[in-house]
């Protein structure tokens, strides 16, 4: 059972990279698309964490500082992307 | 319930809160993991506020890079990432070779990535880009090599981790080796997660 959950987190994660990758490819840019890029990304490593790091089962604190470490990551990329001068 | 009752639930609770509580693997990994994040966070950051002042430069220059060949490296890390967890939930299980096959089959898709990794640099130097080309290809370049650097690495933890197994090191009570080198390796492949759209994709 276990084994058939962490399964189906390697399946999402697969779709989820599939689609960052055919978004590229159909070529959809825009701050949107970017924002939309930037959730997919920082869902697919707090994935990573929780689901095969095994941090789902650790304290509050040392998920609270992984989260907050993709929360300011994602954020400070997005106000960069934003503010950027075309 | 005696007293000597409860003092015995008390610390086998404790004992089991605090397994719940602490981070797979050995502590020290963990210290080392925090601080490899801190440094790709600040990369990452510093490449996006570069960015913002010359927009055009880094979009044009992105274009130039083989978006196939970070897609595939992306299946391929997430795949690693994946066999190793399977590795971990084998050796849980006192089942060493199992355990072995699977971060065997971790390591020949970080191969992987390496191979595909070395095509796409030699690509790079065989066109005279190097550091000082541009900000992008400086990012680039500074960012692929130093994580590039950490998949080896891994890829040296899991060789020494697989023979371990191998020889029966490791089982059901002892695993605490196996799950300090998957922590790492997952490491590895978020950071790559984060990279890849960044650097490759988003525009």
């Amino acid at each position: 059972m276990k084994n058939t959950f962490t399964t189906i987190i390697w399946l999402a994660l697969i779709l989820l990279t599939t689609m960052t990758y055919s978004i590229d490819l159909i070529g959809m840019s825009g701050k949107a698309t970017m924002l939309a890029l930037l959730a997919i990304t920082m869902l697919k490593s707090q994935m990573v964490a929780n689901y095969f790091m095994g941090l789902r089962k650790c304290g509050t604190l040392w998920r609270g500082i992984m989260f907050g470490y993709f929360l300011i990551v994602g954020s400070l990329i997005a106000i960069a992307y934003l503010m950027a001068e075309h | 319930m005696n007293q000597a009752n409860i003092i015995s639930d008390t610390a086998a609770n404790g004992a089991a809160a605090k397994e719940i509580d602490s981070l797979p693997g050995d502590f020290a990994i963990w210290i080392f993991i925090f601080a490899e994040m801190l440094a790709f966070g600040v990369l990452f950051v510093a490449y996006a506020f570069t960015r913002a002042k010359n927009v055009e430069l880094f979009n044009a220059s992105q274009l130039t890079l083989s978006r196939t060949s970070g897609f595939i490296n992306t299946l391929a890390l997430i795949s690693s990432s994946y066999c190793v967890v399977r590795g971990v939930a084998a050796i849980k299980q006192g089942l060493s070779k199992q355990c072995a096959g699977w971060l065997s089959g971790a390591f020949l898709l970080g191969g992987l990535f390496i191979g595909i990794k070395l095509v796409e640099f030699n690509a790079k130097f065989a066109a005279d880009i190097t550091m000082s080309t541009n900000d992008f290809y400086m990012f680039y370049l500074a960012l692929t090599f130093f994580h590039f650097m950490h998949v080896l690495m891994g890829m040296v933890i899991l060789a020494v981790i697989i023979m371990k197994a191998r020889r029966g090191g490791y089982s059901a009570a002892d695993y605490v080796g196996v799950e300090t080198g998957a922590s790492f390796w997952h490491m590895v492949d978020f950071l790559w997660i984060i990279l890849f759209p960044l650097v490759y994709i988003i525009r």
